[in-house]
């Protein structure tokens, strides 16, 4: 990157210097909640900073993903964990021991830092053969590219985690419970804050949820940021009472969780087939092969992070 | 132009900044959460004034995706504080 002006450096230093603090008051804070509250805020920060270094693709994942979801499962976790339980309680180790783990700590991290500043210049990648390749997909985005194209197996097997995942949450219903919605029962707000928020955000976040999907093609954005912004205004009308997660019984409900790792899994022998190996696409069918698979996934990735921050079925099965 | 947009980020960053004190300090729950969320706002309007700057709109995506979502740590905190179940209480006067 270019050397900034006066003031580009002066931002960049304040982002730095608070990221840092940030990181210093995670370790230091003792109390959960609050703990939790500066990670949130490390992410937001991150995703700044990601867009200052010229990563706009790795921004939006983090915002959407590192300061949203995460914010949203971790704040639900260490509310009901209460802060009457400190994180470090009886158990924490002796003065040696502490002494010890800081060394190591400091060692790697002198390491990363060595290595860091050791680079060469330009350092080697495949950055500049994904870019002059990328006229072959039909994309733009070369970020995408490398998602859905040169690593679609990465990409596959990271839907496939996301549904199983979901099935290890699932399984730590009673067996009472399994198949029943998830979630607690909460009554409709219709005047508060959170009546008005649920009439007025889901309509604009729809719309800019798949908007991202859609621009992933071109620009920065994607199945996973699109889906994330999708399933959250679903968790929304939740929240508010307005409408209630779906039992985990389902069959609708476990058709969408799985059309999008199904759909890439079928496009991936079909390249067997009509091109030369798994997971290739034929020629001239690469772009749109891709936006119907990021489709399909961009719905799959909504229901599965919406029925995760829901949690595991806790209320009666349907007879 | 974009000098004088960088200067109004690094003061919108810098005022930010000093507000998440309130995360360290309390004496609330609530009070550190409105930290949180006054960071969200601070960032969506340096994100614009960063998209401006640098002439990039796909940094405009960033900031819409942070205000989609930077209302839901409130949610959540709310819902579990109306249960009971929530967020710690005890310090509250």
């Amino acid at each position: 990157m270019m050397p900034g002006s006066m003031a580009e450096l002066l931002f960049d230093s304040i982002l730095v210097l608070t990221l840092l603090a940030v990181a210093l008051s995670i370790l230091a804070l003792r109390q959960a909640f609050a703990a939790v509250l500066a990670f949130v805020t490390y992410g937001l920060l991150l995703a700044i900073a990601w867009v200052r270094l010229g990563s706009v693709d790795v921004a939006l994942t983090e915002a959407a993903i590192g300061a949203g979801v995460t914010g949203v499962l971790l704040i639900a976790a260490a509310s009901r964990l209460r802060r009457s339980i400190p994180i470090a309680d009886k158990a924490s180790p002796g003065i040696p021991m502490r002494i010890a783990v800081g060394a190591l700590c400091a060692t790697i991290s002198a390491a990363l830092v060595a290595a860091v500043l050791h680079l060469p210049t330009p350092a080697p990648g495949q950055a500049l053969a994904a870019v002059a390749n990328l006229p072959s997909t039909g994309l733009g985005n070369p970020v995408t590219g490398v998602l859905l194209a040169y690593r679609a197996i990465d990409t596959l097997l990271e839907a496939v985690v996301l549904v199983l995942v979901l099935l290890g949450d699932w399984s730590m219903a009673p067996d009472g419970q399994w198949g029943g919605r998830p979630g607690p029962r909460l009554a409709p707000e219709v005047n508060g804050p959170l009546g008005l928020l649920v009439s007025v955000l889901p309509p604009v976040g729809i719309l800019i949820g798949i908007h991202i999907f859609w621009i992933g093609a071109d620009m920065p954005g994607g199945a996973f940021q699109g889906g994330t912004i999708l399933g959250a205004m679903w968790i929304l009308t939740w929240m508010a009472g307005r409408t209630a997660p779906p039992h985990t019984s389902s069959e609708r409900l476990r058709l969408v969780l799985v059309v999008g790792p199904a759909l890439f899994l079928v496009a991936g022998f079909a390249g067997i087939v009509f091109a030369e190996a798994f997971l290739a696409y034929p020629e001239g069918w690469a772009k749109p092969l891709i936006i119907g698979i990021e489709a399909a996934l961009t719905v799959s990735i909504a229901a599965a992070l919406a029925m995760l921050v829901a949690g595991w079925p806790s209320r009666e099965a349907p007879r | 132009m974009s000098e004088l947009l960088f200067f109004a980020a690094a003061f919108l960053a810098g005022t930010v900044a000093v507000g998440l004190i309130r995360i360290l300090l309390g004496p609330t729950d609530a009070d550190r959460m409105m930290s949180a969320q006054l960071l969200g706002t601070g960032g969506i309007a340096a994100l614009l004034l960063l998209a401006t700057a640098s002439g990039n709109p796909a940094i405009l995506d960033v900031a819409l995706c942070v205000g989609l979502l930077a209302a839901f740590a409130g949610v959540v905190f709310f819902l579990a504080a109306s249960q009971g179940g929530g967020p710690d209480r005890a310090e509250d006067p």
